[in-house]
């Protein structure tokens, strides 16, 4: 190993601790004298100069030597000036004058600096574009690294179907612990391994693909799907779901009775009257002071072992659900189960977005059908039971005018009200009726 | 336990309110629901029986009365005992840090154990000699000593090479400049320096203890209780 390596590539101010690297930079001061013990006093070098400062005996300065002087660095400016004070010889008029002058070159310094500054600004544009062009050349360099996966992936480009490598790659196959099993869920189960059962990952396929026909054909008829996720981290998931699907979105505590008891607590909730293009109707003011906070047509649930009470609720109101199943979970409390972990949020990730994209398909064919003029809903209960007093009244307040105004005669006039209603009534179907 | 069913029968549940003339009275009767006709088309599935399951193992046919018949069976593969017999030989193996996070699942795809041990994307490992392994024992119909002779040989290559590669990598890394941690022995021995002298301190107060027991002894044997019988606390009789 050369040691002039290690002198050049070492910094100076770093203690080189490797006993194998030998330095040959010593420090020492060199004892006066030859080093076998003979004195050398001859030899001793009591120059000031050498030993502290180049310019300690430096001649006086001379007023034609001004320009030169002004090209000097501060730091050896200064040293000059300390050592001129310590020299016998020193000249006090040419110190005076130097301090001066220090004065007077600090003010053409920071003009120099400023100019300097400015040419460097100047050539902000020209550096650019030798960067972009050296950028441009240098691009197809090197080789490409693909990344196969990203965190996050899911939330930002929601796939619309999970292969098996997909599910597989999320940890959906891992189910809980074989003792904390409920055996309702043998039938989604693969085998066992590690200690934990092993969940089909076609079974999960499969009936993700059939909560995602549900989901997609909720909102084609204009139903309103609620995303559920009250685990910590599954927030993202859930309200991206809600965005595509257009739909509700819930990542803390379900207030219990939001459903059965929703005249209560939601009571401060606003609400919209649309039509089939989505457009809110006008002069509904009557109408919106009146109608019940909505329910939701559909919910999916990311953790239903965690929302009992929200899965009875919608047994109750008969609100379809779909719920993430997990091998300890039980089957019975929603209505379209997907076996799967619900312990990843890889996977919860990968099954909202799925659901998601599902919505979001079925929200774009209702508004294509809607521009065609096919209305693929029916109007809600509130809505129609408000249309139907409205006729009622209608229809009094015109009998009562016919009454009042020509009581004798009673003609088969078929009045707009009525047609309306008939035509109501063939649209709903005799049954309903 | 009595099963609650509601959820599975919403559809069942929202049909009989229809068509049933009883309602609220005052109201009109209930509408069809936004969601009735998506859940008529697309059927639950079905829930809560418990079909027969999938075998992964050969069934024992002189077994005249199987046991659990219904119960999910075990996830064996032939590499498992590869993986244990090669762990069991080289247990610092199971030091190395393993990645365990998923990529796209598709890593089979990356994989051609016919080329070597070094597969692209994959970290060297004792996994690597498990799979070349088998695959020399399916493929090039070696048994199975034999073939896992042959993976741990190359394998034992492959390590030497990046031993020596990490070796010249820190030579060079001191070169110019780079400075490192303790090593592993450097670590334990202060460790043991650390246990040395606890072990000391309390050597040496054991040693005051025993000398001071020692004096206490020595001077309860030689001397000699008091004439006048006072020293001791016994009163004169």
């Amino acid at each position: 190993m050369d040691p002039r390596w290690c002198s050049q590539f070492l910094p100076q101010n770093r203690e080189c601790t490797d006993p194998r690297i030998e330095r040959k930079v010593d420090r020492t001061p060199t004892p006066a004298g030859d080093g076998r013990g003979n004195s050398t006093s001859t030899m001793i070098i009591r120059n000031t100069g050498v030993r502290h400062g180049r310019r300690a005996l430096a001649a006086p300065v001379v007023r034609t030597l001004l320009r030169p002087i002004s090209m000097l660095p501060k730091s050896a400016l200064t040293s000059a000036t300390t050592a001129t004070a310590t020299a016998d010889d020193v000249n006090t008029k040419d110190a005076e004058l130097r301090d001066a002058l220090s004065a007077a070159m600090s003010y053409k310094r920071k003009r120099e600096e400023a100019d300097q500054l400015k040419a460097e600004l100047a050539k902000i544009p020209q550096n650019f574009n030798q960067f972009v062009h050296i950028q441009k050349h240098t691009k197809g360099l090197g080789s490409t690294v693909k990344s196969r996966y990203e965190a996050g992936v899911h939330l930002r480009d929601p796939p619309a179907d999970a292969t098996l490598e997909m599910l597989l790659a999320a940890q959906a196959h891992m189910g809980a612990n074989t003792s904390l099993w409920n055996p309702a869920n043998a039938r989604y189960i693969y085998g066992v391994r590690d200690g934990i059962h092993i969940i089909s990952l076609e079974s999960t396929a499969a009936h993700l693909r059939r909560a995602a026909r549900v989901v997609e054909e909720v909102a084609y008829g204009g139903g309103l799907v609620l995303f559920v996720g009250t685990r910590e981290g599954q927030k993202q998931a859930v309200v991206k779901a809600a965005q595509l699907a257009e739909g509700c979105h819930l990542f803390q505590r379900w207030v219990p009775g939001t459903i059965t008891n929703r005249d209560m607590i939601l009571r401060a909730q606003s609400l919209r009257v649309v039509d089939m293009l989505d457009r809110d109707v006008e002069g509904a003011d009557e109408l919106l002071g009146e109608l019940r906070p909505v329910k939701p047509d559909l919910v999916v649930c990311m953790n239903p072992m965690e929302n009992y009470v929200l899965l009875d609720e919608c047994g109750q109101a008969s609100v379809p659900t779909i719920g993430v199943v997990d091998t300890d979970a039980d089957p019975t409390w929603v209505t379209y189960q997907i076996p799967a972990n619900d312990d990843s949020l890889r996977t919860t990730e990968l099954i909202a977005a799925v659901l998601g994209r599902a919505g979001e398909r079925g929200q774009k064919r209702r508004r294509a059908d809607a521009s065609q003029g096919i209305c693929t809903w029916e109007e809600s209960d509130g809505v129609r039971h408000y249309r139907i007093k409205k006729l009622d009244e209608q229809r009094k307040a015109m009998e009562e005018k016919m009454a009042r105004e020509d009581g004798e005669v009673k003609e088969e006039v078929i009045h707009p009200g009525d047609l309306r209603e008939q035509l109501g009534r063939q649209a709903i179907g005799e049954a309903a009726y | 336990m009595v099963r609650k069913l509601r959820a599975a029968r919403v559809i069942q549940a929202t049909t009989e309110l229809l068509v049933s003339r009883d309602h609220v009275k005052g109201r009109p009767p209930p509408g069809i629901p936004a969601w009735y006709q998506a859940v008529r088309t697309i059927p639950p599935a079905e829930v809560l029986t418990r079909p027969y399951p999938a075998q992964h193992r050969p069934l024992n046919p002189h077994q005249k009365k199987p046991r659990n018949l219904y119960r999910p069976t075990e996830l064996v593969y032939p590499e498992d005992e590869l993986r244990q017999d090669f762990y069991r030989d080289h247990p610092w193996e199971l030091a190395r840090p393993m990645m365990v996070l998923e990529l796209d699942g598709e890593d089979a795809r990356h994989r051609d154990w016919s080329r070597g041990l070094e597969q692209p994307g994959m970290r060297l490992s004792g996994e690597s000699v498990v799979q070349r392994q088998l695959w020399l024992m399916e493929n090039a119909e070696m048994s199975k000593e034999g073939a896992y002779d042959q993976a741990r040989k190359e394998f034992y290559l492959l390590r030497q090479r990046e031993e020596i590669e990490q070796r010249i990598a820190v030579e060079e890394a001191r070169i110019v400049g780079a400075y490192f941690g303790k090593s592993l022995l450097r670590v334990g021995m202060e460790l043991e320096d650390k246990a040395y002298e606890k072990w000391k301190a309390w050597a040496a107060a054991e040693i005051q203890k025993a000398k001071v027991a020692a004096a206490q002894s020595e001077l309860a044997a030689n001397t000699l209780p008091d004439a006048s019988g006072e020293a001791d606390g016994e009163a004169a009789p």
